[in-house]
């Protein structure tokens, strides 16, 4: 009765009464709880859940070697790390003091006048700490732009093949005997169960999947140069050899999804494989717990006899950002997480990502049998691939031309529904063609 | 006649199988929300609805892991500041715009009609240089200032004030009211009806919105719901049950107030359409 | 004294009505009509955050015209406002030919489980279909594996073919029970001596349905109309967060808007963004316009 008088006495009445109370309840709590001032020395973003929970354990070790020093690592969704770290460079806010970038959106940073770009070079850095040459060189490519290394990479990323062991023992496949993709087709015709079972996990309508084998082809979307080169001869072959892998009545490949569905399609037998770049081989660990000790890696299948055993997919970049008022102390952490040898073995323990300074592949942690892979000693498998992995260069405009190849996947895998091989060489050729002037449109308009 | 009742008996029991039918496939998507977020991650593929034993566990997780509780407070404030401080302009417009004569309010009305034909979106490029000029990018307040004034708002209230009898404000002036007191004491307490429509639409719009926030919003600790419950597809794509518990949430205050506010949110959307 | 308050008083009561507009007229045109007029100054610019321009006068407009993913936005917005509109209308007007029946008991209920969809806001029923649409164990999948025989991994979401059907599908169930309000509304409203001169006139259901509803609700269904196509050609947040952040396969998912905000907020180029909402503006002013033409609107008013 009271509070009714109360409600009525407000002549807005009701509903703006019990927004106000509200309002003023979440208003006070917002006071209650203030934003934390940011007291930290340095501020670092990840966007990856591994490296996040990898490096919890850095802070307290490097605050512990650098007395005053506080770090805030900060988990952050990928796409937040690309636009909204741009849009803070743009509008002068507030912006950590070292990020890491993935290596699709790190090429859209350096865009612009060179003095505009918002990370450190650190050419110099690495060059007269002898970094440089310790680091496995291809990796430096994505990050660099007009002769300036702007971000220090943070792995590899050679390819496996990761398989149900299990499964392959009972339907007798002899991994050792699989040296070319044509030798894996062959089997995977025979185990495939459309809609039931598929050989491998490969997409039919994005472009991660293809990427990882136009590198190892030795093409891709740019050249060193940063020349627009998604239509050559290469990735006509490449696609054309593609598609019927993941449309079409022989296929062998098919995709649902990553997280929980990934997990039920491994565990049920769905996928018999997919492709696993040492990030990944975590990844499956993770997701997929109760496989432990029925899979196994085995290097990529060759395009031909003789040829590369692996690719790459994916990668990441640390960049120091030019705001960043204590560098020197940056670069003394850049330095402790990428590239001390004692953190970056127990790293490779938690994420098993193998770190491109050649030099800490010696430490033990690398050799060890890993349980959950039929006891393989998957660092030793991954880094006596490193030297096989092909280079991947970015521009400013990969996320576009990578948009592009995604159409051009899915148009094709449409077209050899529908047609089968008839002039499907052709299409494909027409489609990139088409697919790389739409890019090249966008490159041209670029004024700056 | 017979055959009538039993012609109507029958149109009766298809009508309600219709409609029956409807409301299934209207709220299935609501109730399998419900049953997601009360299941293990193991149970959540497992059975299409609830599984056997209820759990807690995503709602545990969205409160620890996830600064949900944050992000549900940051909407709550900037939703409700919006609607209140939209409510207070647009009927203190409205009331001058329905009862008063003066210069340039044939301007005003007209300016105001062809700028509600513009797509907002159309705004939202000079509106980002205007606030990152005036240093609000990343702050409650760069949310809530440029959502401030509703045209919409003003109109609806001056539509439903046209009707206060001019005799009452009158009368008001004579027992020595100012006008404040007028718009105060006798032209909110008629328009109350409207005003509970208006709260419900407006807090919906504010509560929703995703674009606007999307742009000026960086620190995490700013962010809303509609925000928040983005950045968790990408982070926590395979915690659905997480993911299904935050959505719930999110749904839950604008069903609440809609209960509360569903008698007038009908008749205000009503006379709206049929004087539109 | 009392001279002086009464002059008080009558200067008071001539300046109120203009202290009353005032906040709102001047938070009005700072963020309304300011922004307006800047957007078209900032069109004719290409810029790089809000601090680098470069004039370009109609270059962005010129470019608008030869920019394939525009063409694709335009197509794909189109395509969805045709089919949303013309598939949620008539349904919302038979849900609410059904619930204006007398014969119903329990209306309230009916009417707010077909308008509860709506209380979901777009990023919400987003994340809740993205996982309904999964492929393999995504409830609708499962259901309509058990009903049609669908194929149980059909991906609706990451086939570019599919993934129009799916928006549709999903605005359909938002907004259907919505619209169906405005209809019940104007249902409620028509004559009921109408419709018992017409079954005085030995009219048929479907007669009286023709010659009495259909005139009786026609202002409200063009209100309808021409609501849901100004809001279906502003889809943003239902594409953009189902399809994780991006436009989906192809780019089927890729809308007007979501265009907009790609290359204002993520690219960085505001004056082409300030062009992209122009043109959303302009289109969707002239497709109001002939609907209106179309359904007769103007000429009663002439």
């Amino acid at each position: 009765m009271h509070l009714k008088s109360i409600i009525d006495s407000f002549p807005f009445g009701k509903a703006p009464f019990i927004l106000l109370v509200v309002t003023l309840f979440a208003g006070g709590w917002l006071l209650f709880h203030p934003i934390p001032e940011n007291v930290a020395t340095l501020r670092f973003w990840t966007f990856a859940k591994t490296h996040y929970n990898a490096y919890q354990q850095i802070a307290p070790v490097f605050e512990a070697k650098y007395p005053g020093t506080k770090l805030d690592i900060q988990l952050v969704h990928g796409d937040a790390v690309t636009t909204r770290l741009r849009s803070a460079f743009w509008a002068d806010l507030d912006v950590p003091d070292l990020v890491e970038v993935e290596i699709s959106s790190a090429g859209s940073f350096f865009r612009g006048p060179i003095d505009d770009v918002g990370f450190v070079d650190l050419t110099s850095w690495l060059k007269e700490s002898g970094y440089y040459d310790r680091i496995v060189q291809t990796r430096f490519a994505p990050y660099s732009n007009r002769g300036h290394i702007f971000g220090m990479p943070h792995d590899v990323h050679p390819v496996m093949l990761a398989y149900r062991r299990d499964i392959f023992e009972a339907e007798g496949v002899d991994v050792s005997k699989i040296e070319t993709w044509d030798d894996f087709i062959r089997e995977g015709r025979r185990l495939t169960r459309l809609n039931e079972r598929y050989m491998i996990e490969l997409s039919d309508s994005g472009a991660s999947n293809l990427e990882m084998f136009l590198f190892q082809r030795d093409g891709g979307y740019f050249d060193a140069d940063g020349n627009l080169i998604m239509d050559d001869e290469t990735a006509v072959k490449t696609v054309t050899w593609y598609i019927p892998l993941v449309a079409g009545p022989n296929r062998i490949g098919s995709d649902l999804g990553s997280g929980r569905v990934f997990t039920q399609a491994i565990e049920q037998g769905y996928f018999l494989s997919f492709i696993c770049p040492d990030w990944r081989s975590k990844i499956a660990e993770v997701d997929v717990p109760r496989m432990a000790g029925k899979m196994a890696l085995m290097p990529l299948p060759a395009v031909e006899p003789g040829a590369r055993r692996t690719s790459t997919w994916g990668g990441t970049m640390l960049g120091i950002t030019k705001r960043c008022e204590n560098k020197d102390l940056a670069w003394e952490l850049a330095k402790h997480m990428y590239l001390d040898p004692e953190e970056l073995a127990q790293r490779f323990r938690d994420t098993n990502i193998l770190p491109p300074l050649r030099d800490a592949w010696d430490h033990e942690a690398f050799k060890e049998p890993r349980p959950y892979w039929s006891n393989q000693p998957i660092g030793t498998l991954y880094a006596e691939l490193a030297d096989q992995v092909p280079s991947q260069y970015t521009s400013p405009f990969i996320a576009t031309a990578k948009d592009k190849m995604s159409e051009v996947i899915s148009a094709c895998a449409a077209y050899y529904r529908a047609h089968g091989d008839k002039d499907f060489e052709t299409y494909v050729r027409t489609r990139l063609k088409q697919a790389a002037e739409e890019v090249r449109t966008y490159m041209r308009r670029d004024f700056n | 006649m017979p055959t009538n009742s039993v012609k109507k008996q029958l149109l009766q029991v298809a009508l309600y199988t219709a409609l029956i039918a409807c409301t299934i496939v209207m709220l299935t998507p609501m109730v399998w929300l419900i049953a997601a977020s009360m299941k293990g991650p193991d149970d959540l593929f497992h059975y299409i609805f609830f599984a056997p034993r209820l759990s807690l566990h995503n709602f545990r997780q969205l409160f620890s892991d996830i600064p949900f509780l944050r992000f549900l407070m940051n909407s709550v404030f900037v939703a409700g500041t919006t609607v209140l401080v939209q409510l207070f302009f647009s009927s203190l417009g409205g009331f001058a715009l329905a009862k008063y004569e003066f210069r340039g309010k044939k301007i005003i009305m007209i300016v105001m009609l062809a700028t509600m034909m513009i797509p907002v979106q159309v705004l939202m490029a000079p509106l980002y240089e205007l606030i990152y000029r005036m240093r609000l990018v990343d702050s409650y307040l760069g949310l809530i200032v440029p959502g401030a004034v509703s045209v919409f708002g003003m109109f609806l209230f001056r539509q439903s004030m046209l009707q206060i009898p001019d005799d009452l404000l009158q009368a008001g002036r004579i027992d020595g009211c100012n006008e404040f007191r007028l718009y105060w004491n006798i032209a909110i307490p008629i328009s109350r009806p409207m005003i509970g429509a208006f709260c419900l639409i407006s807090f919906m719009g504010s509560w929703n919105s995703f674009l606007w926030p999307q742009i000026i919003l960086h620190t995490q600790e700013r962010f809303t719901l509609t925000i928040g419950l983005n950045q968790m597809v990408g982070l926590y794509a395979q915690e659905y049950g997480a993911l299904m518990a935050g959505t719930l949430l999110s749904v839950l205050p604008v069903v609440i107030l809609f209960f509360l506010l569903q008698k007038e949110f009908i008749s205000g959307l009503a006379a709206g359409a049929i004087k539109g | 004294m009392t001279m002086q308050r009464m002059a008080l008083f009558r200067l008071q009561r001539k300046y109120a009505p203009y202290l009353f507009v005032t906040p709102f007229i001047v938070l009005f045109l700072l963020f309304g009509v300011y922004p307006l007029i800047k957007s078209l100054v900032l069109a004719t610019y290409i810029t790089s955050g809000p601090k680098s321009h470069l004039f370009v006068g109609l270059e962005n407009f010129r470019f608008l015209l030869s920019d394939p993913d525009f063409h694709k936005a335009v197509r794909n917005t189109t395509v969805f406002a045709f089919f949303s509109v013309f598939l949620q209308l008539p349904l919302s007007l038979g849900l609410a030919l059904l619930l204006n029946r007398e014969l119903v008991k329990g209306r309230d209920f009916f009417r707010f489980s077909f308008f509860s969809p709506h209380l979901v806001g777009q990023v919400f029923v987003a994340v809740l279909f993205s996982v309904i649409f999964i492929p393999q164990f995504g409830l609708l999948n499962r259901v309509l594996h058990a009903v049609t025989g669908l194929a149980l991994d059909t991906k609706w979401l990451t086939n570019p073919s599919l993934v129009m059907p799916a928006l549709i599908l999903t605005s359909l169930w938002m907004y259907v029970g919505f619209n169906m309000i405005y209809f019940l509304a104007a249902l409620q409203a028509v004559d009921r001596e109408l419709y018992d001169a017409a079954q005085v006139d030995g009219a048929s259901a479907f007669q009286q349905f023709l010659h009495v509803t259909i005139p009786g609700i026609r202002p409200v269904a063009v209100f309808v109309m021409v609501l849901s196509t100004i809001g279906s050609f502003q889809l943003f947040e239902l594409p953009y967060v189902m399809l994780g952040n991006s436009s989906g396969p192809e780019g089927a998912g890729l809308t007007v808007v979501m265009y907009l905000y790609n290359n204002g907020f993520v690219s960085g180029d505001l004056g082409y963004a300030s062009a992209i909402g122009w043109s959303l503006a302009l289109g969707v002013l002239l497709i109001s316009l002939v609907q209106m033409r179309f359904t007769g609107t103007w000429k009663r008013e002439e």
